[in-house]
């Protein structure tokens, strides 16, 4: 069975470039699955089989952090891998993710080549 | 290496990384007066240093960007347009919010919005200090402005 991944940024621009730079990098996933908020990310993770989900920090209805925090609570879902795009590249702000699971972060803006750096070993 | 020249910086790696569009600087301005058949998208800065950033584009250049953005054509003002605009506005907070905080905790960001229009005045009623900085994409220019209270 191939790898799945969720795509999570309230910006449909910015996720349909998230996945333009997954194929343009080599990272080939069967499916690419896409939520708009930390509120639909869990309801996605909730539902489908997800390999690896890639993150914004600064969203609507439950941002970056508050969807790492929860998400930590929920037994069937907190191992599944999360890497954040964002932004937010302060060192308190990705410390806090990391501290809630999240594996590392990509700062937007962002190339192909980057996205295939630090995602093609967490694979 | 001074602020102005950090945000320039950063527009322009906002622009050749993601956007696939190399530009360069035309004018640094004080005033821009009012705005003509363009979108805006902007993003409030609050903390210790309140302001706001805005990237200022005429519909012809917001088409453009955003048919390179996505690599497909848009011949119209319409929600992608106004998601690219957003997009970019925040990357660039982003960016300002690294050149003022280093750790990151100090600044807040609001989620992006745009606005667009036929005519319309982009102002502040606080005492502010301006920087507007206007790109050449050899298509068109635009302006990223950032306006932060004194």
């Amino acid at each position: 069975m191939g790898k799945n991944v969720l795509l999570v940024d309230d910006s449909s621009t910015m996720r349909k470039i998230i996945g333009r730079s997954l194929r343009q990098a080599g990272i080939d996933f069967d499916n690419i699955y896409e939520a708009a908020d930390g509120l639909e990310a869990l309801e996605v993770l909730e539902n489908e089989s997800v390999d690896i989900v890639l993150s914004d920090i600064n969203m609507p209805n439950m941002d970056g952090i508050s969807f790492l925090r929860e998400k930590a609570s929920r037994d069937a879902i907190k191992d599944i891998p999360v890497l954040m795009i964002s932004t937010e590249t302060g060192d308190d702000i990705i410390g806090e993710a990391k501290a809630l699971g999240a594996i590392g972060a990509i700062k937007k803006p962002f190339t192909p080549d980057k996205v295939n750096e630090v995602l093609g070993p967490l694979l | 290496m001074e602020i102005q020249d950090k945000l320039i910086e950063a527009t322009r790696e906002i622009f050749s990384s993601m956007v696939m569009m190399e530009i360069t600087v035309k004018e640094i301005m004080t005033d821009h007066g009012q705005l003509h058949d363009s979108i805006t998208g902007m993003i409030g800065l609050a903390g210790t240093h309140k302001g706001v950033l805005a990237v200022h584009l005429p519909y012809a250049v917001a088409m453009a960007i955003t048919s390179s953005f996505l690599m497909m054509d848009v011949e119209e003002i319409n929600e992608d347009v106004h998601d690219a605009v957003g997009e970019i506005a925040n990357m660039l907070g982003g960016n300002v919010k690294a050149i003022l905080s280093e750790k990151g905790r100090d600044i807040d960001l609001s989620l992006p919005s745009t606005i667009a229009g036929s005519q319309y005045s982009f102002q502040s009623d606080k005492q502010i200090e301006k920087m507007i900085i206007q790109f050449d994409t050899g298509t068109g220019t635009f302006m990223v402005e950032m306006d932060l209270e004194k």
